[in-house]
């Protein structure tokens, strides 16, 4: 009951890296390369083959299935034989990308390659030859796999290296409680709560919308020392329904008074993730959208011509990054427009898809993109629907707040900061 | 790095065996990670094992893993040459520092060669009992795989009791590696034919489970869920104890959890009588679910078939939650069919408005797969829900009015089905359909609407000209269309025979004659024959009653949705197949099937049993209809007529099988397949597995039931068939 081993490929579908499998037949891994890279190619989209391949096998009797999913650019591959749960592979391969994010900061192809001993270590360390994960706590793996820092690279060039090696934790897993270290030492504590919310909407013709929902994630980063017990409560936890939280935080205190009490790790880690239902009572709970989109389209023959005006619903923030996007449809041969504002717009030709982007929308300000597409298909099938993408800083829909936070256990006072980020992907229907 | 050393070059593998043996550790090291690079990149380093051998003892933690690394690659090539490590694995397992005893230990398990086996087990016994959680936790893992190699070890050294035991051990992390290790041990052990008492839950060690449920990492938490999962309560008190504790888990972040606990829940569910408690964990079961919809869209897909599964069973489950399923235009095809499905199952008198406008939606969207599929969901709506079928009968109008070719053959197949559930009620649309004719190409769309011609030929002031324009053409056609024809005319001649006399003629002459396939072949004589010996009972036969379609509630049938809500989470429930149809691990062979039949106090073993029964039970039932109508009032079975409704289906669900990997989505598939795999569906539906054979089967019902042995065989095949 577990997976069989991850194997890492680059775009062009060839192993960076790959887990040991203990598997006898070693053709096993390059079975599942090829089955994926068959259906990644006879695929009409690559993003539409199934999550879940089917890969017959060479002898008959064991078939075997094969889990993937495209990261960055690269794709994460876990062969899994037996009935399991193929979540369980996919949890495993994003557990995997966030731990090799903490090393390495930015991944790809090439950092992988660059530090494919770390990336090795941390595969040995994660994921047993038998399939079973094993130390996937971030805190716990920084006690046994160095990451790789400027310091190492230093003095391995000096060839001094030896100095600086044994700085491992002799004594790992000492520590009581699995996700936080024993020992833990800061000058300055201090701990930094984000509230990271997205808006994903679909709204119809007439601005209104159809679905939308806000899902919230509470990340924090902890430089606490010793063993400290919080107790955190929000100022109207009542509207955070849909909670996920991470293992440290205490499920029955939160059942009770809606607080969270929890040891938390230490470093970065995300201590919920919650949907956010502005008034409970009520089934048409939703946010509203903070933007408006107005499309006048005329479609001809070989082409059509636009004007869209974008209008921000905010009066005293500003929105930042926006971007929308339509896909022209099959055919789409290029497009000319003009946008206010100094706006930019671009016509992409690997994804037939117009792209306006305005780094920065004032509060109510309102901005215009007017302009014709031309396409080889005589009737354009364009998408009904723009993608929208913006961002806010400092703001959250469901105006979260840290009415208190209690530390027990420890005699420090820390210092605490908390920010709000929000995002939207909207669709827009014209 | 030294390109000037060798004019003659040897080759890399040659510098690199001459760096491998420095005398400077660093200059050995960094050999030692540039044998790993090659390795990495497929390029054969086996030569170097003895030079990467005697770097293996080195106070370097780092360089101890690459060495290890090197050798587990190359271990099965070079058993021999590992005998030589072995001393210093043996070493390493007595070493102060925990890591290096772990990293050993945990080496010697993945080696996989057999002399280094018998090695294994002293060291094993030894860190099985060590101080350190993290030497225990990877020693009981280690017995897993010594079980997998060489089962008669594990049992000669008692290593099964000490994991046994390990279950109480004080660290929850142990805990978990000890349960994922018996749990392996215990597959392994089902799996070759053992008796397997390996991991027997007793009530003691499921309250140890629960315990280390809360404690431990998300990992063994799932391999504890599925222990749980494993576990036949004692009585419905522990059972809903059970419950109780796992619930919390559904709060979890990893998803996997969630889905575990999902399981576990589900299974112990059935022995709780309790309409409050059962209501109560429905209810806490609902947001994680719909929570699992914000991830990646792999993790959707997987969630949403689950969910799926779920609905089947507990329709109540997320009655309210159907605008989550409302598809986004960038959602993968894959996640969207999904995400379709399940907004018809949840659809309902409060929400269908919404519903078709979404639906209306779709079907102007670019992806032609996905907007087939919208227009189908269309019509399973309007069958699914009577009030609404007006709006959806308008809302296809709509759609038919855009003049866009797949749409309309789309509609024009889906309209076919509306008819066959609400016979005679919208035939105002018939003249909106017949003047699409001509943009018709596919079969499936042209069979539709020449049987929708047929049926209401009486009305249809020019059935004749339009059936004349496919009689015309009628050996360039496929076959379903030509059966869909000759049904159609006779259907035509049936009821306004006037008219009609020459057109009958023809078709049916060029049926037995000129046509090559020969299931058109028969029914054009089987028609010919009624028409000629008796009118009357050919009336009977061809323009019978027939009963309107329904929308089964299951896709699967009831006792393998069961079997399949036992495994939720699974790849079983992902693929909706019982897992023998496709993992291997020698848990398909005939003994194996054969011992399960001997205990029937195996769950699966009675659901296939039970599944067996009703396919039996539902044989017999349409046998009975048979052997009635024909006895009764010498009308010919109805079953025949039945083959006038369903012509169309089989090839249908060819046509749609190549559009779709997953044809339980397809409306008319289901049709061709509801009653093969949903027993629960009324008994005149029920009629219709006969229809296959109906069409090469002549009228009498001797011959009727001697085709019917092989469909009793359809529901197994049908289930067990491979993807």
């Amino acid at each position: 009951m577990a997976i069989d081993g991850l194997i890492i490929l680059d775009f062009a579908g060839r192993p960076i890296i790959q887990s040991g499998f203990r598997s006898a037949a070693p053709a096993y891994p390059l079975l599942h390369i090829d089955a994926l890279n068959n259906a990644l190619s006879t695929a009409a989209r690559p993003d539409d083959v199934d999550p879940v391949l089917y890969v017959p096998s060479l002898n008959i009797d064991s078939p075997s299935a094969c889990c993937h999913a495209r990261v960055g650019d690269m794709r994460f591959v876990c062969p899994v034989s037996g009935d399991i749960d193929p979540l369980y592979a996919f949890a495993f391969q994003q557990t995997f990308v966030d731990i090799l994010r903490e090393y390495f900061g930015h991944i790809s192809a090439e950092t992988l390659k660059d530090n494919f001993d770390v990336v090795y270590q941390l595969l040995e360390e994660t994921l047993d030859s038998g399939g079973h994960p094993l130390t996937t706590s971030q805190n716990a793996l920084r006690d046994i796999v160095l990451p790789p820092s400027l310091l190492n690279k230093v003095l391995s060039v000096a060839g001094v290296s030896g100095l600086a090696a044994p700085s491992t934790n002799p004594q790992p897993f000492a520590s009581p409680i699995p996700w936080r270290k024993a020992g833990v030492r800061y000058n300055n504590n201090e701990i930094y709560f984000d509230v990271v919310e997205t808006l994903d909407a679909i709204v119809n013709k007439n601005g209104m919308p159809v679905v939308s929902n806000v899902w919230g994630r509470v990340e924090s980063n902890c430089k606490l020392s010793g063993t400290p017990d919080l107790l955190l409560t929000f100022n109207n936890s009542h509207s955070l329904t849909d909670c996920s939280f991470h293992p440290c935080v205490r499920l029955q205190r939160w059942a009770r008074d809606k607080t969270l009490s929890f040891v938390p790790p230490d470093g970065r880690f995300n201590l919920m993730e919650y949907r956010f239902a502005p008034t409970s009572a009520s089934s048409m709970h939703q946010v509203a959208v903070p933007l408006a989109l107005r499309c006048v389209m005329t479609l001809e023959e070989h082409g059509g011509s636009f004007d869209l005006t974008l209008t921000s619903r905010l009066t005293t923030r500003s929105m930042e990054n926006v971007t929308v996007e339509l896909y022209l449809g099959e055919g789409a041969s290029g497009a000319s427009c003009v946008a206010s504002h100094n706006a930019s717009w671009s016509f992409e030709m690997k994804t037939l898809s117009l792209r306006w982007e305005l780094k920065d929308v004032s509060p109510s300000g309102s901005y215009t993109l007017r302009g014709s597409f031309t396409s080889t298909a005589v009737i354009p099938r364009l998408s009904r629907a723009f993608r929208v993408h913006f961002e806010i800083m400092k703001h959250s829909f469901s105006a979260l707040k840290i009415d208190q936070l209690k530390l027990t256990g420890e005699l420090y006072k820390p210092y605490k900061g908390m920010r709000g980020k929000s995002a939207g992907n909207l669709e827009w229907r014209w | 790095m030294s390109g000037f050393r060798a004019p003659p070059r040897k080759g890399e593998n040659f510098e690199l065996s001459a760096d491998l043996n420095s005398e400077y550790r660093e200059k050995r090291k960094d050999a030692i990670k540039k044998v790993i690079a090659n390795m990495t990149v497929q390029k054969d380093v086996s030569g170097l094992f003895p030079d990467v051998l005697k770097n293996m003892q080195t106070d370097d933690l780092e360089q101890k893993k690459l060495v290890y690394l090197y050798l587990m690659n190359y271990a099965k090539t070079q058993p021999e040459l590992v005998i030589l490590a072995v001393n210093t694995f043996v070493k390493d397992t007595d070493d102060p520092n925990p890591l290096v005893r772990a990293l050993a230990i945990r080496t010697m398990g993945c080696l996989r060669a057999e002399k280094i086996i018998d090695y294994l087990c002293d060291p094993l016994q030894k860190c099985l009992r060590d101080d350190n959680p993290y030497v225990r936790k990877t020693a009981a893992l280690c017995v897993a795989k010594l079980y997998d190699l060489k089962p008669e070890l594990v049992l000669e050294n008692g290593f099964l009791e000490t994991l046994q035991e390990m279950i109480a051990d004080s660290n929850p992390m142990v805990v978990a590696n000890t349960v994922a290790a018996l749990s392996d041990i215990h597959t392994a052990a089902t799996a070759a034919g053992t008796s397997s008492d390996a991991f027997q839950i007793t009530s003691v060690i499921l309250n140890k489970l629960l315990v280390a449920l809360n404690e431990c990492s998300e990992w063994g938490r799932v391999a504890i869920l599925n222990a749980l999962a494993r576990y036949e309560t004692v009585d419905e008190k522990e059972s809903e104890h059970i419950c109780e504790r796992v619930v919390p888990q559904f709060q979890h972040a990893n998803a996997s959890v969630v889905l575990a606990a999902v399981k576990v829940v589900m299974i112990h569910m059935r022995h709780v009588h309790s309409e409050n408690l059962t209501k109560q964990f429905l209810r806490k079961m609902a947001p994680p679910l719909v929570t699992l919809l914000s991830n990646p869209p792999e993790v959707q897909w997987v969630a949403l078939r689950n969910i799926n599964l779920l609905l089947q069973k507990r329709p109540e489950l997320l009655s309210n939650e159907m605008r989550v399923f409302f598809c986004k235009y960038n959602d993968p095809l894959f996640v969207k069919v999904e995400k379709l499905d399940i907004m018809v199952r949840l659809a309902g008198e409060n929400n269908v408005d919404a519903l078709l406008s979404e639906l209306k939606e779709y079907a102007s969207e670019v992806d032609v797969d996905f907007v087939r599929k919208s227009i189908k969901a269309i019509g399973q709506t309007a069958i699914k829900i009577d009030v609404a079928a007006e709006r959806c009968v308008n809302v296809l109008l709509e759609l038919i009015g855009t003049r866009v070719s797949y749409v309309v053959q789309e509609a024009v197949v889906v309209m076919k089905d509306i008819f066959r559930k609400y016979p005679a009620t919208y035939e105002g649309v018939i003249p909106t359909l017949c003047a699409n004719l001509d943009e018709l190409d596919e079969p499936e769309a042209k069979a539709s609407l020449i049987w929708i011609i047929g049926e209401y030929a009486n009305k249809i002031d020019n059935a004749d000209e339009l059936l004349s324009i496919f009689v015309d053409t009628f050996t360039e056609e496929s076959y379903p269309v030509q059966l869909q024809t000759l049904t159609a005319v006779v259907k035509l001649f049936l009821q306004k025979p006037d008219g009609s006399q020459g057109l009958v003629q023809r078709v049916l002459n060029t049926a037995t004659k000129d046509c090559d396939s020969p299931d058109v072949r028969d029914r054009a004589y089987i028609y010919w024959r009624l028409l000629s010996t008796d009118p009357g009972a050919a009336k009977a036969v061809v323009l019978s009653h027939r009963p309107p379609i329904t929308l089964p509630r299951t896709t699967v049938s009831q006792p393998l949705l069961e079997e399949l809500l036992g495994e939720i989470s699974s790849l079983a429930s992902v693929y909706h197949k019982p897992a023998e149809t496709f993992v291997g691990r020698g848990r398909v062979g005939i003994d194996t099937v054969q011992r399960k039949d001997l205990e029937p106090a195996d769950e699966r073993s009675a659901a296939q049993k039970a599944l067996q029964t009703v396919a039996a039970g539902q044989q017999s039932e349409n046998l009975l209809d048979f052997a009635d109508d024909g006895a009764g009032d010498g009308q010919q079975p109805s079953g025949l007529a039945a083959t006038t409704v369903l012509a169309s289906t089989p090839a249908a669900v060819n046509i749609l099988s190549g559009t779709s990997s997953n044809p339980l989505d397809d409306l008319v598939s289901i049709f061709g397949s509801a009653s093969m795999t949903v027993p629960s569906t009324q008994p005149p539906t029920s009629a219709t597995p006969l229809v296959g054979f109906g069409f090469a089967a002549p009228a009498t019902p001797s011959v009727l039931q001697a085709a019917s042995p092989p469909v009793q065989q359809a529901p197994q095949d049908d289930l067990l068939g491979l993807f």
